[in-house]
This record gives structure tokens, C-alpha cells and sequence, in this order.
């Protein structure tokens, strides 16, 4: 009761209030007089800023010229004999004695300066543009049929992607970027151009929100939405070229949402059609095409100043009923109709990185897990019976790399899969790599890899090495999600 | 009931009543000497944070997610400009999802604001390495400059909370007074050994050479970010017996064998010395590191 009173008063006192105000205000020819007011000091203000402003300019002007003058008289005098020894008396750095050679100094630092004020004027309104150019040399044992991870057999050099990477704000209120992507099929050597990315991020919506649009890579899992030559080895894992179809790419939009808590914690949420890179890719079994959903959530724990802790959790789900395939006989079923799809992720990167020196020295140890439930409306020998059937599958990968110098690190990655769609069709994958980062813009990574198939799978045992030299010309700036 | 009344008027007047800028105002610095700069202004009405613990390189302060709530909770977030902190700054800031301390707005305080740089690049190709475009941003390590950075940290907490601006001011000339006394004994201490030749792992030291009259010989890596080669370090060895340079500077944070070995080959004395306030033990503010760095190249050069 006491409480309803209370409300009730204060709620009657805002109302008064904001009545009074709306009274006062909804007077006409008070509201004239006071924009009559504000015009008047805005036109005041704007007279005096002017003045300010041409006062400064004069002022400016004349002291050029005193120094210019000054500049002409110690150039013609002889320079001092003595340099004076004993500090200063204004002792904020005023320099102790003026030379020709001191003038010739400011001289030429007043001009690298204004030539490095013109270099940014320049680009001031053209985006940040970059080149990302990636060669595959490589030696399998077997050929693409045989093993089933898209490597013609034999040796083979291609040139896996050419990336033109253009980014910048759109306006105060959104950035946007353009990753254009020229590669090589493996197997068959086709040269395409694709659009990778062409994107619109928001910069500055309220609550800690950003939503993004366009086709992008979604953020799903932890290296779905890293391109190919920023992964820390050469090739994609088997586990998101087969249950994802490798990267993330999707047409869609994706909020996130930074929870406004003292703990690092982001959600993220999206819709798209389409998900991944090619839905024909070697070793893809079921595209996700039509709508997906996804969500990810992520943190984030400082174990020690030196030693950090990520991790994080996806779901993407494909509820169309729409892609049918009836050649498709796992399990023993021999016609279904493909129904939801939902593949779930769980990712953990525990990270050495030495505060003083991780320029030299680090240790990464991340892993992925992906979950595989594909759902289908099965029946036997075509008939008119039908009942659901479920395939459930899981693959992972592992790795550790240790980096020793600010150009060598190495490491080793293993991997696991069963097939998303016959989980009795399992493959092993062994990687040892080492990596030479000659400087910032230009990597060499040599590759070992044996893949193991079950018999089930229909592939053979394959062993292959791989030099992915990679480099960067232009703009190239490390975002937040390749941290 | 008037009781009532008057708790009701009270209530009303706290929820319409514009919020009074009672709390301390949140700073994020990218490194420890800004930290402690600003510490010194803002006294009691600061909080402040750094980015770095005083250890790290200036350019590879690594880029923890658990800084994205300090920086999204902040209302200034200090640098030091020049691109210093290109490697990690603006994807924290991005990530933070604070508009107010963007680039163009109130609460980007960029340091090297009337600063004139040194070493701006003629080409910013990358076959000069990791070149900063605008020039050298270690320009903290002179402290004459370091005042201006004072002076700049002072104006934007004065923006940012004009009730304690008389404050801040009074905190600013009270620390600069100090700032210039050291800078006196500095120049004093530092004064017999002008025209001493150096060399230093990264380029640190221009900025620090200028002020104190040393004369900085050259650097170690081969181009900034770009570790030296065997010719390199040959042709500097020679170069640094021709010149007789007595002291080479390593930074904390490079590893200290190809120092060490130049050192040994010409007979220099091999300096460590902070970048930063933290950098090494007992060198926690400005001052203390600036003491640090001065000491440790008059004792050595006494030798």
C-alpha cells in the first residue's frame, strides 16, 4: 500500500512537471523569442570564432616570417666557435646554440613532416587496400579420387588464392569491406574470381551491438572465419571442409552483442542462405543451402598474465527440407529425403604468450569439436513407408605450435573425422609443419600429411607435403578475429 | 502525509534530475608511462588502466579480449599516436563497441598531438621494414616532449570532467615543476658525455639522443620489425670500432645474444634499459625510469 502511494505521488509530481514544461514551451510567441535568442548568439559566437580564427592565421603569418628572417641572418653569419656547455637556464630543451646546421636540420624535419602530412591526405578518403597472394607446392601419394581431400595426385604447384582486401568507413555510422579472391581449383587447375566477401558493419549502435550484412563469413566456431593463409597451417582442417564446408561464407546478416559485464563475453547470433565456401567442395556431402541459423557464444580467461584461455560454443542449424538427394544410402537406407541439419561446435585455444617477449616466443594449443545430427525422412526401396532416420557424426582437430624466434615456430596437428553422413567412414590425419616467417608480409610453411581412411570411407591411406609460400603487399591489418 | 509528500517530491526530483558526474573518470592507457602521467593529473578523480604492464614491446602489447570491457567501459582511452600502437589499438577499439573513444571523437586522446617527429619516412614501401608513417613515435623518452603529453592528458580530463578542471591544472604545474627539476639534474648528470655515440636494438632512442646531446649511431635490427643479418651485423661491428661507440642499448623485450656479441666484439659496455615504466625492477613511474636510463648510461660511461 505504502509503495502504490509513493508511486503514485512521485508519478503525479513527473506529470506536473512535464505539463508545466510542455505549457511553458507551447507558447508561440515564446518560442519565437527564444530561437530569435539562439539565433542571435549563434551568430554572435560564429563573428567572434572568425575573428579568433583570422587573428591566429596573423599572427601565425608574422612569425614565419620573423623566423625566416632570422633563418637568412644566422645563414649569412658565421657559424658560433664555442658551444655552450653548462645547461641551459630555461631548462624545458630550448637548444643551446642555433647553427646554419641546426636550421638545415629543422629544415628538413619540417619537410618530412609536411611530406608525411600530404601522404595521409592522400588516402584520407581511399580505403585501405591489400594483396594476399598464396602458391601450394605439392607432392601427394595419391591422387584426388583416391584420397578424397581435393590434392590432384602426383607433384602439382597452383596458385590456391590471389585476395584483393579493400576496407574502409562508409560513413560515422559503419565500415565496410570487399575481399575479392582469384584461385585455382585443385583438382582441376580452373582459374575463378570470386567475391569472398562484400560487407557493411555497423560502428556505432547503442547497447554494445553490432550488426553486420552482406556476404561475409559468419562467425561460427574458432577457424571457420579465418582465410586460408592466416591458419596456422597449410590446409583447412578435414573436419570443417566436410561438415561446413570449410569457411563460413554466407549471405546473410549476424548481430553481436558484447555483454556489458567486467568479463569478456560476446554473443553472437545470424541468419543466411548458403554456408560455406563451395557447396561442391571434394569431401562435402551435404551442402547447407537455403536458410541457416547460427549462434556463437565466446569468453575469455586470463590464467596468468602469460598464460590466456578462449573458448567457445556454436549451434548452426539448417531446418530446410527442400535439398533432396535420393542417390544418398548411408546407414544402409537407400532413398531419404535430407530434412534438418544441425552441427554444433565447441572450441577451446589455450595460449603462452609471454608479455615481454611474444614476439619470439609463444606456445598455442587449440581445438575444435564439431557435432554433427542429420536428419532425414528415410524409406526402404522406395516405398511409400517412410520413417525419419538420424546420421550423427563427430570430427575434431588438435594442434600445438611452439614459436621459438620472431621468424621460426612449428608444430603439429591431428585430426579426427567420422562422415557426416555414414559415421562408420572415419579418417585420421597426422600433420607435423614448420613455419619461416622471413618478415611480416612473406611466410614459407613446410607440411607433412598422412591421412588414414577406414575402409569404409572408400579411400586409400595418402601421404602428402606441402610449401605454401605466402605474401602480402599493401594495407594488411590483423582484426579482432584474428587475434 | 507529509512525509509522504516530501519523500514523493524527493523521489521525483532524483529520477528527473540530469545525472551529476560524480564518478572517478575511467582512463585506459596503452602504455605505462601515459598511465602514470595521467595518474599524476588526474589524482583522485581518475581511474586508470594501462593496456601494458611495462614489460611488453610498444608495438606488440599482446591483444587480450579481457581489455575489450576496460575499453568498453572507458571515457578516455590515452596513446601515444604515430601509429605507435598500430598492432593491437585499433582492434581493441573496434571490439570495444565504445563510441566515445574513437578516433575523431572526445575520448581518442592522441598524445602526439604538437609534437614534430623525427625519422618520418621518405617511402613507407615495405622494403624499409615496419615503418611508421608519420615518423618516430618514441618520442616519450625525451621528457621535454613528455610535458607536452602531461599538458594534452590534462586538457582532455579537463573536457571530460570540467568540476575538477582546477584540480587537474594544479596537479599538472605541480608535476611538470618536478618534471623540469629532473630534467635539469638530467641534462647535468648527462652534460660531460655529449657527442657519446650509441646504437640500440629497435629505434627507441632518437627522440632521448636529440635531447641529451648523444648521438645515436644506428640500430641492431636490420629495419624496424626485421631482425638482423649476418652482414648487418658485421658491417656495424666494423662500423662501430671505426666510430669507437661505447654503449649498446638492448630493450627488454629483444633477446639479448646479438647484443651481447656486438658488445663483446667492440668492447662496449651492453646497457639493458626500459621503454616503459615497469620494464625493469624499480623503474614504476616516469621519473623513475627516466633515473633508470640516465643512471645506468652515466655509470657506464664513467668506466
Amino acid at each position: 500500500m505504502k509503495l502504490k502511494t509513493i508511486l503514485g505521488w512521485s508519478s503525479a509530481l513527473c506529470l506536473c512537471a512535464i505539463i508545466a514544461q510542455a505549457q511553458e514551451t507551447n507558447q508561440p510567441a515564446d518560442v519565437e523569442q527564444r530561437l530569435k535568442q539562439m539565433q542571435e548568439t549563434f551568430e554572435k559566437r560564429q563573428q567572434e570564432m572568425q575573428e579568433q580564427f583570422e587573428r591566429k592565421t596573423a599572427a601565425q603569418d608574422a612569425e614565419i616570417e620573423a623566423l625566416k628572417k632570422q633563418l637568412a641572418a644566422t645563414v649569412t653569419n658565421p657559424p658560433p666557435t664555442a658551444v655552450t656547455s653548462a645547461p641551459p637556464a630555461n631548462l624545458t630543451g630550448t637548444p643551446e646554440t642555433v647553427t646554419p646546421e641546426k636550421f638545415k636540420e629543422l629544415d628538413e624535419k619540417v619537410n618530412e613532416v609536411a611530406a608525411a602530412q600530404k601522404k595521409t591526405l592522400m588516402s584520407e578518403f581511399n580505403p585501405a587496400i591489400g594483396f594476399v597472394g598464396e602458391t601450394i607446392f605439392s607432392q601427394e601419394s595419391k591422387g584426388a579420387p583416391q584420397n578424397g581431400t581435393g590434392y590432384p595426385g602426383g607433384f602439382d604447384v597452383y596458385q590456391r588464392s590471389v585476395e584483393l582486401n579493400a576496407s574502409a568507413s562508409v560513413d560515422p555510422f559503419a565500415k565496410g569491406w570487399v575481399v575479392i579472391n582469384g584461385s585455382a581449383d585443385a583438382s582441376t587447375g580452373e582459374t575463378s574470381l570470386d567475391v569472398e566477401e562484400a560487407a557493411l558493419q555497423t560502428t556505432s549502435l547503442p547497447w554494445n551491438l553490432t550488426l553486420t550484412a552482406g556476404q561475409f563469413f559468419a562467425e561460427y566456431g574458432r577457424l571457420a572465419y579465418i582465410h586460408d593463409h592466416e591458419l596456422p597451417f597449410v590446409n583447412r582442417p578435414m573436419v570443417l571442409d566436410q561438415y561446413i564446408d570449410g569457411e563460413s561464407k554466407t549471405y546473410g546478416a549476424q548481430a553481436s552483442w558484447l555483454v556489458p559485464i567486467e568479463h569478456y563475453v560476446n554473443l553472437t547470433g545470424g541468419f543466411g542462405t548458403q554456408f560455406g565456401d563451395s557447396p561442391d567442395a571434394i569431401g562435402s556431402y551435404r551442402s547447407m543451402g537455403a536458410v541457416n541459423y547460427w549462434g556463437r557464444l565466446s569468453t575469455y580467461f586470463d590464467l596468468t598474465p602469460n598464460w590466456q584461455l578462449e573458448c567457445g560454443a556454436s549451434a548452426l542449424i539448417n531446418p530446410d527440407s527442400g535439398n533432396v538427394n535420393d542417390e544418398l544410402a548411408p546407414n544402409g537406407i537407400t532413398t531419404l529425403t535430407e530434412t534438418r541439419r544441425l552441427v554444433l561446435d565447441g572450441d577451446l585455444k589455450v595460449s603462452y604468450v609471454p608479455l615481454r617477449d611474444n614476439q619470439f616466443n609463444s606456445l598455442t594449443w587449440g581445438t575444435e569439436v564439431l557435432y554433427s545430427d542429420n536428419q532425414y525422412l528415410a524409406s526402404n526401396d522406395g516405398g511409400a513407408t517412410t520413417f525419419n532416420e538420424a546420421v550423427r557424426a563427430w570430427g575434431m582437430y588438435s594442434y600445438l605450435t611452439y614459436k621459438w624466434s620472431r621468424s621460426w615456430s612449428g608444430g603439429f596437428l591431428f585430426e579426427f573425422l567420422q562422415n557426416d553422413e555414414d559415421n562408420s567412414a572415419r579418417t585420421y590425419g597426422y600433420s607435423p609443419y614448420l613455419t619461416w616467417a622471413i618478415s611480416h608480409w612473406n611466410q614459407l610453411r613446410l607440411q607433412y600429411t598422412h591421412t588414414q581412411p577406414n575402409s569404409a570411407t572408400g579411400y586409400q591411406p595418402n601421404d602428402g607435403v606441402y610449401l605454401q609460400w605466402c605474401w602480402i603487399i599493401g594495407s594488411h591489418s590483423h582484426g579482432w578475429q584474428q587475434r | 502525509m507529509k512525509t509522504k509528500l516530501l519523500f514523493s517530491a524527493l523521489l521525483a526530483l532524483a529520477v528527473g534530475a540530469p545525472q551529476v558526474h560524480a564518478a572517478k573518470v575511467r582512463v585506459v592507457t596503452t602504455l605505462t608511462d601515459l598511465a602514470d602521467l595521467t595518474r599524476n593529473v588526474g589524482g583522485e578523480s581518475v581511474e586508470v588502466h594501462s593496456l601494458a604492464t611495462g614489460v611488453e614491446d610498444t608495438h606488440g602489447v599482446p591483444m587480450k579480449p579481457s581489455f575489450v570491457p576496460l575499453l568498453n567501459r572507458a571515457d578516455l582511452v590515452v596513446l601515444v599516436g604515430f601509429d605507435c600502437e598500430h598492432a593491437f589499438l585499433p582492434a581493441l577499439l573496434e571490439a570495444s563497441r565504445n563510441p566515445r573513444i574513437q578516433p575523431g571523437h572526445a575520448g581518442y586522446v592522441d598524445c602526439s598531438k604538437g609534437i614534430t617527429p623525427v625519422d618520418v619516412p621518405k617511402s613507407t614501401d615495405h622494403s624499409e621494414g615496419d615503418v611508421h608513417p608519420y615518423g618516430n613515435p618514441h618520442y616519450l623518452l625525451d621528457p621535454v616532449l613528455a610535458k607536452s603529453a602531461v599538458k594534452t592528458i590534462c586538457a582532455a580530463l579537463a573536457a571530460a570532467a570540467p568540476d575538477h578542471q582546477a584540480d587537474f591544472e594544479k596537479n599538472r604545474d605541480a608535476y611538470l615543476a618536478k618534471l623540469d627539476a629532473k630534467i635539469a639534474e638530467w641534462q647535468n648528470q648527462l652534460a660531460p658525455f655529449k657527442g657519446t655515440k650509441f646504437v640500440s636494438y629497435h629505434e627507441h632512442w632518437p627522440y632521448f639522443a636529440d635531447r641529451f646531446g648523444l648521438v645515436y649511431f644506428g640500430t641492431i635490427e636490420l629495419k624496424p620489425g626485421i631482425d638482423p643479418t649476418p652482414k648487418h651485423i658485421e658491417e656495424m661491428v666494423s662500423a662501430m670500432k671505426a666510430e669507437h661507440v661505447p654503449i649498446v642499448v638492448r630493450e627488454p623485450q629483444f633477446p639479448e645474444k646479438v647484443p651481447a656479441l656486438i658488445a663483446r666484439q667492440t668492447g662496449a659496455t651492453l646497457l639493458t634499459l626500459p621503454i616503459m615504466p615497469g620494464g625493469v625492477p624499480h623503474t614504476d613511474t616516469y621519473m623513475a625510469e627516466m633515473d633508470y636510463i640516465v643512471n645506468s648510461f652515466v655509470n657506464a660511461l664513467k668506466k
